[in-house]
């Protein structure tokens, strides 16, 4: 019996050693040890560049980069959040910073830069970058990263066999059909090829139309406003076209994949795949280029030109136990120099003015030199991604309406009232 | 001897104590890991919730808004039409298949490795190779049958795909449980039916059915709860851009947009507690019912 109380004292005392050694984060040699969570595996080099740049200078600080993949990304953040234990700088995103801001779980970073320049911010950074950052109460959380525009990504070859000129600058929403039709009619492939997506989607033609998703209070929809009606009418009976693949086509096969496999010829998309694409794709170099969205040639209001601007930037939560060390990582990640090492890896655009052109001069080093100064010069007339506390409760609503609306469950006009009061009943809900 | 009765009984505790303690991992896990959540989750469907864990009590609101809203009302049909369709047909199917590897036939463990197979591949896989068989374009079956049938995207035919994936997955498990069964049967009931005449199908309807019918039972009840549980497979298979998704949305399905997309837990909570009740509802009507047809005597 002796026997076995001892050897249960053992088991549990070693159990108990267990536990603590899992709980210990040793950090035997004496440095600070910082994690830095993110979501895209393609930008993890650009992220370990811009740490290494920190702790060269830093030798007694060692940061950490892991990705975790964006569908477990913010489970694993509010996890984390609940149990205080939030990795020590980790990527925001828009469609979460509000409420991330507003529970009070990553710091007011408005001061950071206060003992250097108290206007450093507004100086460095685009107002789009500045209210990507902005809480509800319209205090910075995040030091910008990056931001990103739409563009309209075209093949050469289908142009050149169906002889149309290649998008231009002043190409408008007239231009697009008739250049779709001519290459339909010619090669066969589809033109334009228009899906239920919002960012590289309907957003683009709703604000270069004079619409608008939500209104000035950024509470109540817009999808009872006339110009965005019109705009969404017009994006979405695009699939009515015989250029135009439907809803059905593109929910096996995206827009990207149609791209590449050369069945179409156009699409939109963000700047930050193009890098990933050119990787990707290396027998279609030389095959495609991209341009500026098409505008809309006859706007209720405005001069037709938009595309949707989204921005990531760096956070981190107000109780970690490293707070001032990270708050001196995170002045440099928003440093020129963190943002030009940023830029330079081709991770994404920074989000700091001027230095825009470090990520467009990565593509150098391809065969074919893509024309991706067009993705910068929309900066002039971004729209900032739209955002809002209820997103989350009035998305997968919105989506529903859309979808249901392409497969004809429910007509145009009652679709967009059923959008319309999934955005403004998820704010009363609250 | 009274000596002997507290020497009896310490060691009767000692036993029960040592009981106790072989269980104890079991309970633990399963007071952890199962109904703490559980009571979590009735606690949730009656709250406000909010993110971080936050939640406020407000009585039947989640549920009052539940059964107000179509998107319920319709994952609840597509729930029980999925069971319809996967439920007899995967059980008629299993059973055939476990009568058949029941006889004796060249490579008969080949086979019964071959129906099994489904079970050991991981359900996100299976998902992914059927969505290609499917695929409208590419897809090996719209190419045999030389016509553009959109599978997986037209909302009256999308269930019925999900189905045909589901019972191929499940027919090896519940063929071997039905085996099991078959194989419990003595040989001689056969052989004094076939000296009487009976034949093959003869044999099959009045011994072999009810000989397996208290395993038939058992696969009955577990297919059924799984098929109301659908949830991985539709989720692999269906796309947020499909616009057949309201025609495929399941009621774990559901709960997984509104808990997981749209972050309204108590909402979702609801949901479960909800697909609780129907799962036992249909689960003592079955007990109920198994009177009339399950046979125990051997």
């Amino acid at each position: 019996m002796k026997k076995l109380k001892n050897v249960l004292m053992l088991l549990a005392v070693s159990m108990l050693a267990l536990l603590m050694s899992g709980c210990s984060k040793g950090s035997a040699d004496g440095k600070t040890h910082l994690t830095f969570q993110i979501w895209d595996v393609n930008q993890r080099d650009g992220m370990q560049a811009v740490c290494d740049a920190y702790t060269e200078k830093h030798p007694d600080v060692v940061i950490e980069v892991q990705v975790t993949s964006w569908s477990e990304y913010w489970t694993k953040l509010e996890a984390t959040a609940i149990s205080n234990q939030m990795p020590d700088i980790f990527w925001m995103h828009t469609n979460e910073i509000l409420k991330y801001a507003d529970y009070g779980k990553i710091a007011d970073l408005t001061d950071l830069y206060d003992s250097e320049d108290p206007e450093y911010y507004q100086k460095h950074f685009s107002e789009v970058s500045l209210s990507n950052v902005q809480g509800s109460d319209g205090r910075y959380y995040g030091v910008p990263k990056d931001k990103d525009t739409v563009g309209l990504v075209y093949n050469k070859e289908m142009f050149d066999a169906a002889n149309v000129a290649y998008p231009t600058p002043d190409w408008t929403w007239d231009d697009l059909c008739e250049a779709s039709q001519k290459i339909y009619d010619a090669t066969g492939k589809y033109g334009y090829m228009a899906y239920g997506d919002d960012q590289l989607g309907y957003w683009n033609f709703v604000y270069q139309n004079g619409g608008y998703i939500l209104a000035e209070n950024n509470i109540n929809g817009g999808f009872d406003n006339q110009a965005t009606i019109d705009a969404m009418r017009f994006y979405m009976d695009l699939q009515k076209e015989n250029w135009c693949p439907d809803q059905n086509y593109f929910a096996e096969t995206s827009p990207g994949t149609a791209f590449f496999s050369e069945q179409g010829s156009m699409f939109f998309e963000g700047n930050w795949n193009i890098l990933s694409e050119m990787n990707n794709y290396p027998n279609m170099i030389g095959k495609w280029d991209v341009a500026v969205l098409p505008k809309c040639p006859n706007p209720a209001s405005g001069d037709g030109r938009a595309t949707i601007s989204n921005g990531l930037c760096y956070a981190t939560s107000p109780t970690g136990k490293n707070y001032e060390i990270v708050k001196d990582v995170l002045r440099f990640f928003g440093s020129e120099e963190g943002q030009r090492i940023q830029g330079e890896s081709g991770a994404a655009i920074p989000a700091y003015i001027g230095l825009e052109s470090t990520w467009a001069n990565v593509f150098d080093k391809f065969d074919y030199r893509l024309n991706v100064e067009c993705f910068l010069d929309m900066f002039e007339y971004s729209v900032q991604s739209v955002n809002n506390k209820y997103r989350p409760t009035w998305k997968t609503k919105v989506t529903d309406s859309l979808l249901k609306i392409y497969s004809g469950q429910l007509s145009f006009e009652d679709g967009m009232k059923s959008m319309q009061d999934a955005i403004n009943t998820a704010a009363e809900d609250d | 001897m009274s000596n002997n009765t507290a020497k009896a009984s310490k060691h009767a505790k000692s036993e029960s104590m040592w009981g106790y303690i072989m269980v104890a991992p079991t309970i633990i896990g399963l007071l952890a890991l199962n109904i703490y959540p559980f009571l979590d989750t009735i606690k949730l469907s009656f709250s406000k919730t909010r993110p971080f864990g936050l939640y406020e009590l407000r009585g039947i609101e989640n549920y009052i808004q539940m059964f107000a809203s179509a998107e319920f009302w319709r994952a609840n049909l597509n729930t029980i039409y999925f069971c319809l369709l996967t439920v007899p047909i995967g059980i008629f199917l299993s059973l055939v298949v476990a009568v058949m590897l029941n006889t004796k036939i060249k490579g008969r463990t080949f086979f019964r490795a071959v129906f099994f197979l489904p079970m050991v591949v991981a359900p996100a896989a299976v998902a992914m190779v059927w969505k290609w068989i499917f695929n409208t374009e590419y897809g090996i079956i719209n190419t045999i049958l030389a016509h553009k049938v959109n599978w997986i995207t037209d909302p009256g035919i999308v269930m019925v795909t999900c189905a045909i994936v589901a019972i191929w997955s499940a027919i090896g498990y519940d063929a071997v449980l039905l085996l099991s069964g078959l194989q419990n049967i003595s040989k001689s009931y056969y052989e004094a039916a076939s000296l009487d005449g009976a034949t093959k199908v003869q044999q099959f309807f009045h011994i072999t059915l009810p000989m397996v019918s208290p395993t038939l039972f058992v696969v009955l009840i577990m297919r059924l709860m799984s098929s109301i549980k659908v949830y991985d497979l539709i989720y692999m298979m269906i796309e947020e851009s499909n616009p057949a998704l309201t025609s495929a949305q399941s009621l774990m399905y559901l709960f997984y947009r509104e808990s997981f997309v749209a972050g309204n837990r108590g909402l979702g909570s609801s949901v479960v507690i909800w697909t609780v009740a129907l799962i036992g509802l249909v689960t003592i009507v079955q007990f109920w019912g198994q009177k009339k047809w399950v046979n125990y005597e051997v």
